[in-house]
């Protein structure tokens, strides 16, 4: 048994496989008298021989175009969903013997479906929780202060959660999952629908969730901030298979070879076929090029453009989101 | 009328994909039909004595008859549906369009309803001649006459079960009333006719709804008489005017008071 | 598994609680549905003195044992519609990926999620049942198995339709199934025994149990009888693990909100 540091794995998957079966229905009157008597199906592949590891602490994002197979992991890793093949392990448990143990150790948000009773208050409905996770009423109620304090949620604790915006309900869904002091957090689009305030503040209470607690972090978001802000780690998924699993650092080293250079110039100035440069967009005096610099330094390139020529420049990374949907498009 | 017409076909030909739904349906119908004709049979001690008016046949085909007709107006989802669209705020998106609410709920009810109407009735048929081992006798013009009878009860019944969803604009769950309004039908006309009760009550009832919407057309289907016929449709046609002002008083009343509210 | 038991208890009328209170926001709503219910039920007994008007027993019962067998019937309703309503669409449940969240819960998923909602009319037939063992006769025993068989008998309804809906698992469209199967549940309760002859009275101590939830009962209350009483306990804990088997080996097949029907 490892010692409680830091490289001990809290998520084991290994080769998991989930197949589901998809009912095809064809067009009109035939079709639907046909799907009754002999239904058609297709197998698809949801998630197809995936392997990772998730280390204690560790806030790691889980992302993917749609489709991809996302939710369908996460569901088998929470013990929703029963793989076809492959194991699982999260706290040294499998969810699929034991799901009601594990229950008790794992918290699960998902953006699009709510647990909260929304006739009830916030206050209520965290009690409803700590009931459900068998914590003595006392305890419950200290755990509410605190989390009052440290989540900041005294505005609203007393008002039924119909009442409350969708940042609020959306917050309060993740302070309910967090009654039982969960070891690891699954959110499934956390910020879904969100505006850029709230956002931030759902961030802000993910982080501080990781800080105080030590809770370890599983998250799926197609929103870039998300990811870029909170999640040291990236595994991308794509057609039920992971193309990529390595620190956002890497990921960001690995494309940030490529300069974005953007300049407003007094005359014009051809710079096709120079090796290393990339035109993407070239409107007489404005151009926007792509510097690879390990082909060229940026120095070199700006020297091509005359620097005395120049009127305006603006040099910048290629952003996470264009990396990201490359890496969608293209695999890697 | 055009409109509703295509408002009517449409609903059906979408209704097509649920031709399973309605078989499995008829099970439901089926079985009601079934305890019923055990009730019967069990009541009458032999084929020829005759209770209130009706033999044991008659009496079967009768509450065949007006089993089809209740099943056939399918008025609960209707009144749901109905309320849902007084409550829901869906009502006031109909204000704008260029046709009738009521209109546009009784063309696509019917429509929805109509390939139930079929099958039932098909089913329903050979069910009761394998029950019974006859048909009533009826000529091809008094079926045609009573397809017409049919046709305006089950329209009727819909203009009141809109009646009933629209009193959602005052109350918030119209629902209670319409339990209580299709128990009245139920007993008073579908388990068995208005001979059955107190001599007292007998010419309330034959005012009552349940004379044009059940009774009247089932005695029809089981004892055809052309002087029944006129009188149950000329009744039919002042129920179904009244029913209809009614509906559309309750809807401008209620849109008003919408407007009013700002919904 | 003593203090599982009594967490589960906990929670789950910790969930009816809510569920109820969420009903009762509406308290005009509230009231008329339960009021209307009774007299909805209530209205079935001019159906009765009508057919009692032709004969004064109508297979082996009278009216007073007619009107129990109604008020029990209603009870034996209102018990499962009140307490386990989502039983009754529990294939919506499955096929909308709304088990979810019971999923995630360390507490029994069947139960979790046919709890979470009542129905306040339910309340009504309950109350109906009560009212009509009080014309039939009020007695502190009768009162006692009166109640008794409305709780086994809700029981097994439940469990019925718990076993129907659950085959959303395996196959499509079974909704309408499940709801056509609880409606003939419905309709057998609320007629005479002694009409059915044969093969249909068989069917109706097995196949479709309305015997042994109504039938049963309503002998054991007009005269006691201990075996009987017995026969239903035991059918009821039967069937009621047949429900969360059959509803557990289904639950493997689960396939959340990804079910999805592709056109072609």
């Amino acid at each position: 048994m490892p010692k409680e540091g830091r490289f001990m794995a809290i998520i084991t998957v290994k080769n998991l496989s989930k197949t589901f079966k998809v009912k095809l229905k064809e067009k009109g009157l035939k079709g639907s008298i046909k799907s009754i008597f002999k239904p058609k199906y297709k197998v698809v592949r949801a998630v197809n021989n995936i392997s990772f590891e998730v280390e204690k602490g560790e806030i790691i994002a889980f992302i993917g175009p749609n489709g991809a197979g996302k939710s369908t992991t996460i569901k088998m890793l929470t013990g929703i969903l029963y793989p076809n093949k492959g194991e699982v392990n999260v706290l040294d448990i499998n969810p699929v013997v034991n799901r009601k143990k594990l229950a008790y150790q794992i918290g699960t948000v998902f953006g699009q479906k709510e647990q909260l009773w929304t006739h009830l208050t916030p206050y209520d409905n965290f009690k409803f929780f700590g009931a459900i996770y068998d914590i003595p009423e006392a305890a419950v109620e200290k755990k509410i202060e605190e989390f009052n304090e440290v989540f900041e949620l005294s505005e609203f604790i007393n008002t039924p959660v119909r009442n409350l915006s969708l940042g609020q309900r959306i917050r309060c869904e993740i302070v309910a999952s967090l009654i039982h002091e969960p070891k690891v957090l699954f959110l499934d689009e956390p910020t879904i629908g969100l505006d850029p305030v709230v956002k931030e503040n759902i961030r802000t209470l993910i982080k501080r969730m990781n800080k105080e607690y030590k809770t370890t972090i599983f998250l799926t978001s197609h929103d870039v901030g998300d990811i870029e802000k909170l999640c040291k780690r990236v595994i991308i998924i794509n057609d039920g298979k992971i193309v990529l699993d390595d620190s956002m650092e890497n990921l960001k080293y690995h494309y940030l070879n490529k300069k974005i250079v953007e300049v407003k110039m007094r005359e014009k100035v051809n710079l096709d076929n120079e090796e290393g440069i990339t035109i993407l967009k070239d409107k007489g005096y404005n151009l926007k090029i792509e510097v690879d610099i390990t082909k060229k330094s940026v120095t070199d390139a700006l020297k091509l453009l005359n620097p005395e020529n120049i009127v305006d420049i603006n040099i910048s990374n290629i952003p996470l989101e264009d990396i990201i949907s490359t890496i969608y498009k293209e695999g890697i | 009328m055009k409109k509703y017409i295509f408002i009517f076909k449409s609903e059906l030909m979408s209704n097509l994909q649920y031709t399973f739904n309605i078989f499995v349906g008829f099970i439901g119908y089926l079985i009601m039909l079934f305890i019923l004709f055990n009730l019967y049979r069990y009541l009458y001690s032999d084929s020829s004595e005759i209770i209130n008016g009706y033999t044991m046949n008659q009496m079967v085909w009768y509450v065949i008859f007006t089993e089809i007709l209740w099943s056939v107006s399918g008025g609960r989802k209707f009144c749901s549906k109905i309320s849902e669209d007084v409550r829901g705020g869906n009502i006031a998106y109909n204000i704008n369009k260029p046709y009738s609410y009521i209109g546009y709920s009784l063309a696509s009810h019917l429509g929805e309803m109509f390939i139930k109407a079929i099958v039932y009735t098909i089913l329903a048929m050979i069910m009761g001649y394998l029950f019974l081992g006859m048909f009533p006798s009826l000529s091809i013009l008094e079926i045609l006459a009573l397809i017409l009878i049919s046709f305006i009860a089950i329209v009727i019944s819909s203009l009141l079960v809109i009646c009933i969803g629209l009193l959602s604009f005052r109350i918030e769950d119209s629902s209670p009333i319409y339990w209580l309004y299709s128990k009245l039908i139920l007993i008073f006309g579908t388990i068995f006719p208005i001979e059955y009760f107190p001599k007292a009550i007998q010419p309330i009832l034959n005012y009552s709804p349940v004379y044009v919407t059940t009774y009247g057309p089932a005695r029809l289907f089981v004892n055809f008489n052309l002087d029944t016929f006129l009188n149950i449709l000329l009744f039919q046609l002042i129920y179904l005017i009244l029913a209809y002002l009614l509906c559309a008083l309750m809807y401008k009343k209620g849109v008003k008071n919408l407007n009013v509210n700002g919904g | 598994m003593l203090t599982a038991v009594k967490n589960q208890t906990r929670i789950t009328a910790l969930s009816i609680k809510y569920a109820l209170m969420r009903e009762m926001l509406n308290k005009a709503t509230f009231t008329s549905n339960v009021v209307f219910m009774v007299l909805n039920n209530a209205s079935f007994i001019i159906q009765w003195v009508v057919l009692f008007s032709i004969r004064d027993n109508i297979g082996g019962y009278t009216l007073k044992q007619v009107l129990l067998l109604w008020g029990l019937a209603a009870m034996t309703y209102g018990v499962s519609r009140f307490f386990f309503a989502k039983a009754f669409s529990l294939s919506n449940i499955i096929n909308n990926g709304k088990l979810d969240s019971f999923l995630v819960q360390p507490k029994n998923v069947l139960i979790s999620a046919i709890t979470t909602d009542v129905s306040p009319s339910a309340l009504g037939d309950i109350l109906y049942g009560y009212i009509i063992l009080f014309i039939y006769g009020f007695s502190f025993g009768t009162f006692f198995l009166y109640t008794l068989f409305g709780i086994l008998g809700g029981l097994i309804v439940t469990a019925i339709s718990v076993i129907l809906n659950s085959l959303s698992f395996w196959f499509q469209k079974t909704d309408v199934i499940a709801e056509t199967g609880n409606n003939l549940m419905t309709n057998f309760a609320t007629y005479p025994d002694g009409i059915f002859k044969g093969a249909v009275k068989l069917l109706l101590y097995t196949l479709v149990p309305v015997g042994i939830a109504t039938y049963l009962p309503i002998q054991v209350l007009t005269e006691f009888n201990l075996v009987k009483l017995l026969i239903v306990l035991g059918f009821t804990i039967i069937i009621v693990l047949l429900a969360f088997l059959v509803f557990y080996k289904g639950l493997k097949r689960y396939s959340s909100s990804n079910l999805m029907i592709a056109r072609i």
